[in-house]
């Protein structure tokens, strides 16, 4: 079995975080488009939350260990 | 640097970059759906892009596996350079132009650059000029508007109803019919007067009673015609009109609360959007090659995707709130280039703010164009990367887009056409390499992966809904997983 690595995390949380969105989406009662500070709560998650997360995530958990000299 | 910006570039083509917003206008949930599926599935596939990596094939014996991996990403960078240049068409002929103007400008430039060597590491600094253009239109309209972003939206998803303006273009000069591309029917909610400055002749499907009529006017310059709620306004019509202001605009979502709800039974769809996004990323990105990025390098793709994202949100705002007109028969991607409220500004500022946009949008097109063919040259080391160099191939690769883009396409559609099948073809092997000395497993699948996915694209499905729908319009749902499928038994055979 292949050791669970750092980016392995990485790509899960990235997963989740599109899961999420789906979930948020299929809620009921349209809780999703709850208005929370001028925004609906489906827009706060996929348009600001997630991506900014993503990010994070990607610096955090996706880079290469080790730089190389060669991008390719 | 250079790779980041090769990533960034091969991925965010003018197409992809309008899309999104374009999408967002459309419907808020889907286009948020799009924007981060567009986002987060490339971060996904450089995460998965340091674990084993594809054995790069023996020098001495290309083999066959080789050329189907050289041929299908030759057909897919074909089609991607097609709809991008078929937008630059639209774009011009949108914006008052020639459709030819648009796709020789875009098509030679675009061959130029991938020509002349001196440019062609070029990509990086026509990011930069791309980002630069496409933020100052956008930073301006938000001060000049007085709103920030998200009192923006508040203000979009609390309309009562979508109203052309009285500076909309389609009010005060009129605008041909024929321009208008969409997929929404061209339908009247409430009493409307049309007027043809130019006359023609006017089709309506109008509603009596319970019954439907087909209508053809020819009218007289400057005559008005008045539909009633119900009537529908043919496509097939082909002359320039004028609609009233502050009535709503037909094809518009019948308020900002309708816009800014989530539609339900979507997941099929979104799962089928996904999946083709994460197999064709993976094709474009990884089949054949190997990204090392380093925290700094993923944290520039991050951001600049980041960016990418929040323009396409903002702007989708804005135009929403000063242009509603975008909504006029459903939306297409060439009107995100038109600059939204020109009311806000005085010549020459207007002008100046359009040619930004343009100029941001052909940046966008020629860093894409130098990525994809470095893209396609790293996977011919055999030839020392000739296939990326040769001007004879590109020419005709060039020439061959734009004159395939004097058929008017919907260019997102034929750019989900190439990510799909590339992906289907490319993508499972490039996510889950076999081992070295497998190479006609990787082949094989990719074969399978194909037919699938083009056995699924051309069958006929009735309807648009349910599970059927989504394999219509994402037959990577199929294609992928029948790939995948061939991977994984061929590597239990020892």
């Amino acid at each position: 079995m292949r050791p669970v690595t750092h980016r392995t995390a990485g790509v899960v949380l990235l997963c989740l975080l599109l899961v999420g969105f789906l979930l948020l989406g299929a809620l009921p009662n349209q809780v999703a488009s709850i208005r929370v500070g001028g925004l609906s709560l489906l827009w706060w998650y996929g348009g600001v939350l997630a991506p900014v997360v993503a990010v994070l995530v990607a610096i955090r958990w996706l880079a290469e260990p080790v730089a190389s000299p060669r991008d390719e | 640097m250079t790779s980041v910006s090769r990533v960034l570039a091969v991925w965010l083509t003018p197409v992809s970059l309008l899309a999104v917003p374009a999408a967002l206008v459309a419907s808020a949930a889907d286009g948020l759906w799009l924007g981060l599926t567009l986002s987060l599935v490339l971060l996904v596939v450089l995460g998965l892009a340091g674990g084993r990596r594809e054995p790069r094939p023996d020098p001495e014996r290309p083999g066959a596996g080789q050329l189907f991996r050289v041929v299908t990403l030759l057909v897919a960078v074909g089609m991607l350079l097609w709809a991008n240049i078929a937008l630059a068409g639209d774009v011009a002929l949108w914006l008052g132009g020639q459709r030819w103007q648009g796709i020789v400008i875009t098509a030679t430039l675009g061959w130029l650059l991938t020509a002349w060597s001196p440019l062609r590491r070029s990509a990086p600094l026509l990011l930069a000029v791309a980002l630069v253009a496409m933020l100052a239109p956008l930073l301006q309209i938000g001060w000049a508007s007085g709103l920030p972003p998200i009192a923006a939206w508040d203000r979009v998803a609390t309309q009562p109803s979508f109203r052309f303006p009285p500076s909309s273009p389609w009010v005060t000069t009129g605008r041909e019919l024929g321009v208008a591309r969409g997929r929404a029917p061209l339908v009247f909610d409430e009493v409307h007067r049309l007027t043809a400055p130019a006359g023609g002749v006017l089709r309506a499907r109008t509603l009596d009673g319970t019954r439907l009529a087909e209508i053809e006017w020819t009218l007289a310059p400057g005559q008005t015609i008045t539909l009633r709620a119900g009537d529908e306004l043919s496509r097939s019509s082909s002359l320039r009109l004028r609609f009233e202001a502050d009535k709503h605009v037909p094809g518009a979502p019948p308020s900002g609360m309708a816009w800014a709800e989530d539609r339900p039974r979507r997941w099929m769809r979104r799962v089928g959007l996904a999946v083709t996004l994460l197999v064709g990323a993976a094709a474009l990105l990884r089949a054949g090659l190997t990204i090392r990025l380093g925290r700094d390098g993923v944290g520039f793709v991050a951001a600049g995707l980041l960016v990418a994202f929040v323009w396409a949100q903002a702007w989708a705002v804005y135009a929403m709130l000063h242009a509603p007109d975008v909504l006029l028969g459903g939306v297409s991607i060439e009107r995100l280039l038109e600059l939204p409220a020109p009311i806000l500004f005085a010549e020459p500022w207007r002008r100046a703010l359009q040619g930004f946009l343009l100029v941001g949008a052909l940046a966008a097109f020629l860093a894409s164009s130098v990525a994809l063919r470095e893209r396609l040259g790293a996977l011919d080391p055999t030839g020392g990367g000739e296939i990326g160099r040769d001007p004879g191939l590109w020419a005709g690769l060039f020439g061959g887009a734009a004159l395939a883009s004097f058929w008017p396409v919907d260019p997102w559609a034929l750019t989900l056409l190439a990510l799909g099948g590339v992906g289907c073809a490319l993508g499972p092997a490039a996510l889950a390499p076999p081992r070295r000395g497998r190479g006609l497993l990787a082949t094989t699948a990719g074969v399978v992966g194909l037919v699938a996915f083009v056995a699924t694209a051309v069958v006929p499905v009735r309807g648009s809904g349910g599970l059927a729908g989504a394999l219509a319009a994402y037959p990577a749902l199929v294609g992928a997983p029948a790939g995948a499928l061939v991977l994984w038994l061929g590597r239990g055979r020892r």
